[in-house]
């Protein structure tokens, strides 16, 4: 035996003590969802547009829901355009006072520079994207960070926020490719234990979407994917009906297809059935859903191919096979886009959206009896 | 220190090594062997302590990292050889053995194929697995670069130091250019 296959000898002992260290701690995600709780509509109807901004110049797009003690913070991106070296996170808290609901003023609160100092080492951040609550860890987000080229070379931040700014960062590792490529959008999933879990979504070749589980350090510890060749799944938004079963509603990047897509679970997200065209139309635009409870699901979609640019409120009682129109937000100039819907802890329901085709931000605060009245 | 701080202070290492490599090539086109080494150290120490949070560097680091265990390990082979150190080279089978599958793999991660060959460097079982397979490989072939390798990425792994994937510790894509650089070498 040589020497090097004596060192050799001594680094797979090495490596089988790791091994087993690691097998021993290792805490793999439990694949069982919150089940979702039931939304009853009583009470009198409200309605309250609770923001309506404009961007001074440029876009503002993609909001975001954070929610918080009393209230909730909307986030977007906005800058020149999109994509742009000027663009930042902003973000307007709202607040349920005694005369009811308050906004504060937009401000930045992400910005490129803060981001990249806060990551160790310090890195270049170009362009930021759609960003999201991250529900594991109190105050931070998730946004899509681009230190290099377009969207498909984004990456996913994870930024723990201070009051002025992010304290800490780091990009996920979700890809052998530079961890180049994907990116945000909808809001994290419960689960049973107590975790969230991330959709994401893969931009570069053969685009699909992502759920990815976090380990308690909010490391990446696994990623399922949804998946169709010949298709472009992205930014999918995942509705649990139950502690296994799930819909993934995504969004195909081909416009020319023109439908929505969807993909269902039954093992609490582990794997994901084939992606599938639906009939319903699409502008190749992403929707927002949230679960009534069971197989109860309220959506906001572009789904109109008469009038694309509206957004249309719909509600399914069977677990987005068919649909039922509740209300229209009709889209007076430009496109209302990049949906976003949370339920609010007072049972409230939040929706989000983007105005004047990424000109501005929208959002109102309603209840189920006005949602279910309509 | 912090897992994240010391995650830090690795990139910024295998940043280090990579421009003092690079530095030490340049170096080599003029210098022996050992003046060009100490060049190459010392621009690579410089760029990252001197240089650190400057464009450059930051514009490498969010370009490059994670960088890994096997980028500034065969860095320091390379220099480690030219100073007369006993380095087996690979052979072309093995290296193009290697791009095929590493193409392959590469090519799962970007869905063209339907099995994400990269989810398996998050598990540790599969992680353990495939660390002995390559310790098996060095032992029968005597090489013991890349069990060193394979094994240095698995505790950085455990550690919790740099990516959540073992295979971020044990490839990066620029091995794809090193590779087929070598590989047109050895043709002409």
């Amino acid at each position: 035996m040589t020497g090097a296959q004596i060192a050799i000898l001594a680094l797979a002992a090495l490596s089988v003590g790791l091994g087993a260290w690691t097998v021993r701690r290792d805490a793999p995600p439990a694949w069982r969802f919150a089940a979702p709780v039931p939304l009853v509509a009583e009470g009198a109807p409200a309605f309250d547009t609770v923001l309506d901004y404009t961007a001074p110049a440029g876009q503002a797009h993609s909001p975001g829901v954070a929610l918080g003690e009393g209230g909730f913070d909307i986030l977007w991106f906005e800058g020149s355009q999109e994509a742009q070296a000027d663009v930042d996170i902003f973000a307007a808290s709202v607040t349920r006072g005694d005369g009811g609901w308050r906004v504060g003023a937009p401000r930045r609160r992400v910005t490129r520079a803060a981001l990249g100092a806060a990551m160790e080492p310090p890195q270049l951040v170009v362009t930021l994207g759609n960003t999201i609550e991250n529900e594991n860890a109190s105050g931070a987000l998730y946004t899509t960070a681009v230190s290099v080229g377009g969207w498909a070379m984004a990456s996913v931040a994870d930024v723990r926020m201070g009051p002025e700014g992010p304290l800490g960062a780091r990009k996920l590792n979700l890809s052998p490719l530079l961890n180049r490529s994907h990116l945000v959008k909808s809001p994290m999933v419960e689960y049973a234990d107590g975790s969230h879990a991330l959709p994401a979504y893969f931009e570069m070749g053969q685009m699909h979407g992502v759920l990815v589980r976090l380990d308690a350090r909010g490391r990446v510890r696994d990623a399922a994917r949804m998946d169709a060749p010949g298709l472009q799944p992205i930014q999918p938004m995942i509705v649990p009906q139950d502690a296994t079963r799930a819909v993934a509603f995504l969004r195909d990047f081909d416009a020319a297809r023109g439908r929505l897509l969807i993909s269902r679970t039954t093992d609490g997200g582990r794997t994901w059935s084939r992606v599938r065209q639906t009939d319903i139309p699409s502008p190749s635009a992403p929707v927002a859903a949230l679960s009534l409870g069971g197989a109860r699901i309220l959506a906001a979609m572009n789904d109109d191919p008469d009038a694309p640019g509206d957004l249309r409120l719909s509600l399914s009682e069977d677990a987005g096979e068919t649909w039922r129109v509740l209300h229209r937000f009709r889209a007076d100039e430009g496109a209302l886009r990049y949906p976003m819907l949370r339920r609010l802890k007072d049972d409230s329901i939040v929706l989000a959206y983007s105005k004047g085709t990424k000109r501005g931000i929208t959002a109102h605060v309603f209840n189920a009896a006005w949602a279910l009245q309509q | 220190m912090g897992a994240a701080t010391v995650s830090g202070l690795l990139e910024q290492a295998a940043l280090a090594v990579l421009i003092g490599w690079l530095a030490w090539a340049l170096g080599g086109m003029a210098l022996s062997p050992v003046p060009a080494t100490a060049l190459g150290a010392a621009i690579g120490l410089g760029a990252v302590t001197v240089f650190a949070g400057t464009l450059p560097i930051a514009a490498l680091i969010a370009l490059l990292a994670p960088f890994g265990v096997m980028l500034p390990a065969l860095a320091l082979r390379q220099v480690g050889a030219h100073l007369g150190l006993p380095v087996a080279p690979f052979s072309t089978l093995e290296l193009a053995a290697f791009l095929v599958a590493y193409l392959v793999f590469l090519a799962a991660a970007m869905g063209a194929v339907p099995v994400d060959l990269y989810r398996f460097g998050y598990a540790p079982l599969p992680v353990a697995l495939m660390t002995l397979a390559v310790c098996a490989y060095g032992f029968a072939t005597g090489n013991l670069f890349l069990p060193l390798v394979a094994v240095a990425g698995q505790l950085a792994w455990a550690l919790g130091w740099g990516s959540s994937n073992w295979f971020d510790h044990v490839l990066h894509v620029l091995l794809i250019p090193i590779v087929l650089t070598i590989l047109a070498q050895r043709l002409i």
